[in-house]
């Protein structure tokens, strides 16, 4: 059992919910996401996403957008990430750490991803790869290395059954049509949709997309296993990049923590 | 070498390129637009309204012209020009945007979304949401929105919306990026008409054969004038539908030579190009596997391009699979070449091409040294070069 999957029974067994959240490597620069990082741990984050820059985004929305285009300024490759994660496993060797990026960022770097058992990630999330096919078609095949996979509203009861055949780690069910910090949560197709995803799978499901207030944290960890935050946080990072003062930063994730469980 | 004629596969592969490469919220688009085409291509219904469209809208056939002057100025063999620059709208788009409002008409969809870089595949698609009285909006890079303000005017006069699009390097591939996410967010009730034949399957397939009505028409004329099948096709590749739906009647007679002329900007060794065929690496764009402009951390990389609609650094997965086979050459043209190429046919022909056009002629000064008196060559004359007059007065140091 890898870090992720370690993190995620233990919360079970705590009868706790699971906070996932999000940053782009490199934004505003690397030592900054390195001190993010262990911030979100001491802030009661469980599970670290970290956003592999990538010139064409096409699930982000602008707040995420302009993320990976600061990132990129500064040419930050999976590379420059692994060397990232190294960093912060020398302090903290506990917290399940995903990526999530695009299929051509992943391919170019793919000998890197299948050593990455040695480097600390424990799970990939590849936003434009369907979930029912498998990551090994695309050379990827580190079986240390959990494949998360995305579930929508739009998705055919079909496609979840082979999808949830594929999974591990935890099924990422996406709240809303959209991209990353759209609104409009639809609170009740969500948890009809999340009870289906149960019918096929004990793959714990974290529900992301959408997820601003404290309330919208709340409302959704009463149905799923966790909820995942982005570009909120990405948004406080990106005011705060003169200055540093991650504070407020802090203080919004002690807060979902406490909203969840 | 054998060339599968069934290509793309049932999961939309040609070889090891194209696919569906999309967030999971799209899938069920793609495979209720897959199983729609599959259903309409071969009701006899469909194809007729197809067919009736394209001639009495769009104007088809669009005539095989032979280029008297311009064949002299050779010395070696006919050029011959497949007017697509004669159909309504100026251009080849029209073709796909005519059976792709089909579908979505069958479909119910009531809101039309397209990426546009030229403008030729915004204006087309605007023609044919007005037809049907559907809301539309057009995506288009701002540096797009700049050179070619024409298109533009056009767009909005035909009640479409433009949204310029800022991000990236604000061209097409930019445009598609964000057509991308309005249809992940308006899914239910949006039709996206893809301009090319990229971006996931089932696009590159119904894009290639909605456009392919050029090479069949090609085949018969072919025949008429001149008795046997050409020596050789020409066409510019952007995202590559002109010269696939010129290419794919004639992908099994291999004694027709297809020739794709890509972008080569300021010169291929400046690597300031749009030329993917020529000096790109298969990676991931836009939902589909093909030749791809990209880094060494799988970046991708600005392009560069006197034409709009060549501006973008993929090309469909069809010819990224032509290349590989050998089937098609592919070359590039750059800037200064299609330009005097632009030059030359409208004072020899009085056919003023598109830029992106011009790209297809700029190849014929190497061309047509490699070919006897009696060769046929054809030139796809994908568009007309109205559109581009501002860009070449200023090139020429003239204001309007």
């Amino acid at each position: 059992m890898n870090r992720l999957q370690t993190k995620l029974k233990q919360l079970k067994t705590e009868e706790k919910k699971a906070l996932v959240a999000y940053l782009v490597a490199g934004d505003p620069d690397i030592d900054s996401t390195l001190e993010l990082m262990h911030l979100f741990v001491s802030s009661g984050v469980d599970i670290i996403e970290i956003g592999v820059p990538f010139t064409d985004p096409i699930a982000e929305g602008p707040i995420i957008q302009k993320a990976h285009d600061r990132s990129l300024k500064h040419n930050i490759s999976l590379q420059n990430i692994i060397d990232l994660v190294k960093d912060f496993r020398q302090v903290d060797t506990s917290t399940p750490i995903v990526l999530m990026g695009y299929l051509n960022t992943f391919i170019a770097h793919i000998n890197l991803i299948n050593q990455s058992d040695a480097i600390g990630v424990d799970a990939v999330l590849v936003v434009d790869i369907p979930g029912e096919l498998e990551l090994s078609n695309y050379g990827i095949t580190n079986p240390n290395i959990d494949t998360i996979s995305l579930i929508s509203p739009t998705t055919s009861d079909e496609r979840i059954k082979q999808i949830t055949k594929n999974s591990s780690g935890f099924i990422y069910y996406v709240n809303l049509r959209g991209v990353t910090g759209s609104s409009n949560l639809d609170i009740e197709e969500i948890t009809s949709n999340l009870n289906k995803i149960r019918t096929h799978t004990n793959v714990p499901t974290l529900a992301g997309f959408g997820i601003k207030s404290y309330e919208d944290a709340k409302v959704l960890a009463k149905y799923a296993d966790g909820v995942i935050v982005g570009s909120s946080i990405v948004e406080m990072i990106d005011a705060v990049k003169d200055t540093k003062d991650f504070s407020k930063i802090k203080e919004y994730l002690e807060g979902l923590s406490r909203a969840i469980n | 070498m054998s060339i599968n004629d069934n290509f793309p596969d049932k999961n939309g592969f040609f070889g090891d390129y194209g696919g569906k490469f999309v967030p999971e919220t799209l899938m069920y688009a793609l495979d209720e637009l897959e199983t729609t085409y599959n259903k309409l291509k071969s009701s006899p219904e469909f194809i007729d309204e197809f067919y009736k469209d394209l001639s009495h809208f769009v104007g088809r056939p669009s005539p095989l012209y032979l280029a008297k002057r311009l064949s002299d100025q050779y010395g070696s063999g006919n050029i011959w020009l497949k007017r697509e620059d004669l159909n309504h709208t100026g251009a080849h788009k029209i073709n796909n945007t005519v059976g792709q409002i089909l579908l979505a008409k069958h479909m119910g969809k009531k809101r039309i979304i397209a990426e546009t870089g030229a403008g030729q595949h915004g204006v087309a698609t605007a023609t044919v949401a007005a037809r049907l009285g559907l809301e539309c909006h057009i995506y288009m890079g701002t540096e797009d929105v700049k050179r070619q303000s024409l298109n533009v005017y056009r767009i909005k006069l035909l009640g479409a919306h433009v949204h310029p699009v800022d991000s990236g390097s604000a061209t097409l591939k930019d445009a598609l990026n964000e057509a991308l996410r309005d249809w992940v967010t308006n899914v239910e009730d949006t039709y996206y008409i893809i301009g090319s034949v990229t971006g996931p399957h089932p696009y590159p397939l119904i894009v290639r054969d909605f456009n392919s009505v050029v090479g069949q028409e090609l085949i018969t004329q072919s025949q008429a004038l001149f008795n046997r099948n050409p020596d050789a096709i020409v066409a510019c590749v952007g995202g590559g539908s002109n010269a696939m739906g010129a290419f794919y009647p004639f992908i099994e007679k291999e004694d027709v030579r297809l020739i794709g002329v890509e972008a080569g900007g300021i010169g291929l060794e400046t690597g300031e190009h749009a030329a993917p065929l020529n000096d790109g690496t298969p990676g991931v764009l836009h939902g589909a596997r093909s030749y791809l402009m990209q880094d060494e951390i799988g970046q991708v990389k600005d392009t560069k391009s006197v034409s709009a609609g060549l501006d973008y650094p993929g090309v469909g997965p069809e010819h990224s699979w032509l290349k590989d086979t050998g089937r098609a050459e592919y070359v590039a043209v750059n800037d200064n070449d299609a330009l005097r190429a632009f030059h030359e046919v409208t004072k020899l022909e009085g056919i003023m091409p598109a830029l992106e056009t011009a790209h297809a002629f700029g190849y014929l000064p190497i061309l047509m040294k490699q070919l006897g008196k009696e060769s046929n060559v054809i030139v796809n004359v994908s568009g007309r070069g109205d559109k581009d007059i501002n860009t070449v007065a200023q090139i020429d140091g003239i204001e309007l």
